[in-house]
């Protein structure tokens, strides 16, 4: 069984209008969205922005309201109890986005790492310092830290507060939101090593939510791509990569830049041949609302949306 | 837009209801009640009891809520306790005192602020911005009713250009050119004193409005083409800065009647701030009632207005 | 032993200043020569006043004395005597004193009304915000002074204690506002989500976290309505529905000017007490302004 399942999962916003405020429509957000995470792998979540990827981990993570489905972490459903369940809270955990304004400005780092240990540990003063000691040494920043506030750190040594934070209790699944994203090229490939070197240690699962297709290539086991809160296209990496099976993901590996010039014939021919898929056949892949078609599997591990392929 | 609109018009309805529930209950705390004032005091209680009864004192709240709201709805304050005579006979010279004062004050008001404020937004930085801004700087911490003591104290009594009570000279006529220059006469002062201080809002809003304006594309993109600088002011800064001043009146008139309760006590003019102070003072709640729900009318008539006409003029406020 | 080296240094770090709200803004105002002057005036007055009425004694100056009444200022009387023969520059001093006691009073309870409201409407939003701010719209719309003197005028046992409450009732809604409309953006920013995700408490999260990060535009907010609460209080009393005559305040020594003879002859009484409310109040304007420049100039990490 899944270490984490997610089925068909929605998340509608209201729309509010007419003279009373009432709701005359749902952004669907999220739209029927099912996965299964396995303990210590990464699932990568991609999608252009708006295409309901953080939307869907910050469901799961309880900071938005489900509309339907359920999500079951190890074996117990935890749909209703996202916030209050204290073993979820603990053993989920959230890398956000920008480094900026996920640190608090008024903390200093001690109290943004205490903050977890407080919530869920009761340890003496000297045991918490020296827990926080522990949490610098593994993100790798200095203990004089400690009494630094976050804008006297660099976007990257602020993102490994933000992971410091996430691991300080412990937790078995860390839901990513592209946590490079913010970063300076340069500075990206260090943080995602540094993550694989700590789910390597301490067995994490990890669903990273991103857009950068070569990122994800490289951190993810298996993938999910999204488009208008569903899902495209689902399976294992090298088969969305190597064997993309509908247009929209045919389009999006075939925007990759290949740094090879042997390459750029075969590039070229591969995106032109794309594109040209894609004018001729876009009613074959989408409904009449631009909306793509449920999922049907075409192997074991490998899911497509298409109408009248596979089984 | 009409759903704007409609949905402000909504909001009002509770706001008035509450209102009124509000001034029924505070009336109701207020010491004694309509009888009070009639009853011949040799009479003995029962009768008093039996007279209660009648009148309806003695049913639920919501009933005598009800009556009482639906004679207001008709212009019906009931009788004064002091005057013994009707609330609404009472009301009407002191409203149209207290309406043209008010509105002689919002025309001084806009009088001083748009020459003002265009000069000190037009030429910023330079002496006149200087002391058009100290001004307003000092307008804005200066609580009326101790300017218009000094004024009422400089311009009344030590130069004795203006009348210090009053709103007409006695003895004169009405109709008369003299009966209204009077009139004029009697009402300037206050009113000068009320807009100087009331207009330093909106002074300092045209004069950031319009340096604003002046910075945006679409003025660079006039000077461009040659137009005069006169024409760039005139024709494109001035109509975009001006047109929210005029929606701004719904919430003057609101701060004016606030203000009235002070100009009218300093300057001993016979209005209906002064009437409120004075039936307060003499326990004559029926017209303190009155005054009370007439004010708090105005106050929610003046924000609807301007925020209807904001939200014409600046569809910016609708999404809110 | 790596840790116990570095606990050392850490120690020393430790003094090392925190960008709180107030530290922020006295950095900025430090620079303002204006501000600073007022600040400083504000403080000689506050220190003169609360100084110099610990060792009057009130109801000696409150007492009754009909054989010096409205004297001019004279060495005895350096502003003269009221129409009971009360010493005027007494009654200022002590006046003063008062009027900026219930003027603070008044900014606390309602800034503390303020924050509480305000914070949990925009840290929650949806419901619970709609009908707060229906709620203060409610009570922005009603016609403040009248309601304030109907209050003052109905309620039983007057007190000074009383009159700070029913001004609090009707002036904290436009902090409120303040206070709400950046919980409401500051709510949104991911260091809020990152509490929840921690496993911290909704109270814990607003006046731990969210809180703090409001505390420059809580101080600057408080000063600018201090300046106007002065102003309020001393209408009310000048009005008569303000401090009672027996425990003089600025509004008080002015409501003789409602009398024309008090008004055109003897200026001493009032015109004192009108310019010393002009001056308290520009000053604590000067402060307020002056921090609010230095705080939108650069929306700091204060």
């Amino acid at each position: 069984m899944a270490y984490l399942e997610v089925n068909d999962l929605k998340v509608h916003f209201p729309i509010k209008g007419g003279i009373f405020g009432r709701t005359v429509d749902h952004v669907k957000a999220v739209d029927g969205v099912t996965m299964r995470i396995e303990k210590g792998k990464t699932y990568g979540l991609v999608g252009e922005s708006g295409s309901g990827k953080s939307t869907t981990g910050r469901a799961i993570m309880g900071l938005n309201k489900i509309t339907a489905g359920n999500i079951i972490f190890d074996g117990k459903d935890v749909t209703n109890e996202r916030g209050t369940r204290e073993d979820f809270r603990k053993d989920v955990q959230m890398i956000f986005q920008d480094p900026y304004s996920s640190l608090n400005p008024r903390k200093r780092v001690y109290e943004i790492l205490a903050e977890p240990l407080r919530n869920f540990e009761k340890l003496s003063k000297s045991e918490e310092k020296k827990r926080i000691y522990e949490l610098l040494e593994i993100v790798g920043l200095s203990p004089e830290s400690i009494y630094k506030y976050p804008h006297q750190f660099s976007g990257g040594q602020r993102q490994r507060i933000g992971i410091a934070r996430a691991v300080a209790l412990q937790p078995k699944l860390i839901i990513a939101d592209e946590p490079v994203s913010a970063l300076d090229v340069s500075v990206q490939a260090q943080v995602l090593n540094f993550m694989q070197q700590i789910q390597e240690e301490y067995g994490l699962t990890y669903i990273f939510i991103g857009h950068d297709l070569g990122v994800i290539r490289h951190v993810c086991d298996r993938i999910g791509i999204m488009y208008k809160g569903r899902f495209v296209e689902e399976g294992n990496t090298d088969e969305i990569f190597n064997n993309p099976q509908h247009i929209y993901t045919k389009r999006l590996v075939s925007a990759i830049p290949d740094i090879d010039p042997r390459n750029r014939g075969k590039q070229i021919n591969f995106r032109a041949q794309v594109q040209k898929e894609y004018e001729e056949s876009f009613s074959d892949y989408f409904d009449e609302d631009g909306l793509v078609y449920p999922l049907r599997k075409i192997s074991d591990t490998h899911l497509v949306a298409l109408p009248g392929r596979g089984e | 837009m009409w759903k704007f609109i409609v949905r402000r018009i909504l909001i009002m309805i509770p706001q008035l209801i509450l209102l009124s529930i509000l001034i029924f209950f505070l009336a109701g705390l207020m010491p004694g009640d309509a009888l009070s004032g009639q009853i011949d005091p040799s009479l003995d209680f029962e009768t008093i009891e039996k007279k209660r009864e009648e009148l309806g004192f003695n049913d639920p709240w919501y009933q005598q809520y009800g009556r009482w709201i639906s004679g207001v709805v008709q212009g019906d304050f009931g009788i004064s306790f002091r005057h013994k005579v009707q609330v609404t006979e009472l009301l009407s010279e002191r409203m149209t005192n207290t309406l043209w004062l008010s509105l002689l004050s919002l025309v001084i008001t806009y009088l001083i602020a748009i020459p003002l404020g265009v000069i000190s937004g037009r030429y910023n930085d330079r002496i006149a911005d200087q002391l058009i801004t100290g001004y307003t700087y000092i307008g804005f911490a200066t609580p009326l009713f101790i300017f218009a003591l000094l004024m009422v104290w400089f311009f009344g009594f030590y130069l004795d250009w203006f009348p210090t009570g009053g709103s007409v000279k006695p003895g004169l006529t009405p109709g008369t050119f003299s009966y209204f220059m009077s009139k004029i006469h009697h009402m300037l002062l206050p009113a000068i004193s009320m807009a100087l201080i009331a207009t330093v809002g909106t002074v300092q809003y045209l004069r950031s409005e319009i340096i604003d304006t002046k910075q945006k594309d679409f003025i660079l993109t006039a000077r461009a083409k040659g137009a005069s600088e006169s024409r760039v002011y005139n024709r494109h800064i001035f109509r975009n800065a001006l047109l929210p001043i005029a929606a701004f009146f719904g919430y003057e008139m609101a701060a004016l009647i606030g203000g009235s309760i002070f100009v009218e006590t300093i300057f001993s003019y016979p209005g209906m701030g002064q009437l409120f102070l004075d039936s307060i003072n003499l326990r004559d709640y029926s017209v303190v009632t009155a005054t009370v729900l007439i004010f708090g009318l105005a106050t929610i008539l003046g924000s609807l207005i301007s925020d209807i006409v904001l939200s014409l003029v600046d569809p910016r406020i609708r999404i809110k | 032993m790596e840790t116990n080296q570095s606990s050392v240094e850490i120690e020393v770090k430790e003094i090392e200043k925190s960008p709180s709200g107030l530290r922020v803004v006295w950095r900025e105002l430090k620079k303002d020569k204006l501000a600073m002057a007022s600040l400083l005036l504000l403080i000689l007055i506050a220190a003169f006043v609360y100084g110099v009425s610990w060792t009057l004694n009130q109801d000696e100056i409150v007492k009754v004395d009909l054989f010096a009444i409205n004297e001019p200022p004279s060495s005895e009387y350096w502003l003269g005597t009221d129409y009971g023969g009360r010493d005027v520059f007494g009654q200022l001093i002590i006046g003063t004193k008062n009027s900026l006691t219930i003027g603070i009073l008044v900014t606390l309870m309602s800034g503390f009304i303020g924050i509480v409201v305000g914070i949990i409407s925009g840290y929650f939003g949806g419901t619970v915000d709609n009908i707060m701010m229906r709620i203060v719209d409610f009570f922005m719309v009603l016609p403040f002074l009248m309601i304030v003197i109907v209050f003052v005028a109905i309620v039983p046992k007057y007190t000074v204690t009383n009159f700070s409450l029913i001004m609090t009732l009707f002036l904290w809604m436009g902090i409120t506002r303040l206070i709400r409309s950046r919980a409401l953006q500051e709510g949104e920013l991911d260091y809020i989500q990152a509490s929840k995700t921690l496993g911290s408490s909704h109270i814990k999260i607003m006046f731990t976290q969210l809180l703090p990060n409001l505390s420059s535009l809580i101080i600057v907010t408080m000063t600018l309505n201090l300046a106007a609460n002065i102003g309020i209080e001393s209408g009310l009393s000048f009005l008569g529905f303000g401090f009672p005559e027996s425990t003089p305040s600025l509004g008080t020594l002015l409501s003789y000017a409602r009398n024309p003879q008090v008004l055109e002859h003897r200026w001493w009484i009032w015109l004192p007490a009108a310019l010393l409310i002009l001056i308290l109040m520009l000053a604590v304007r000067n402060v307020g302004e002056a921090m609010k420049r230095a705080t939108d100039a650069r929306q700091r990490r204060g």
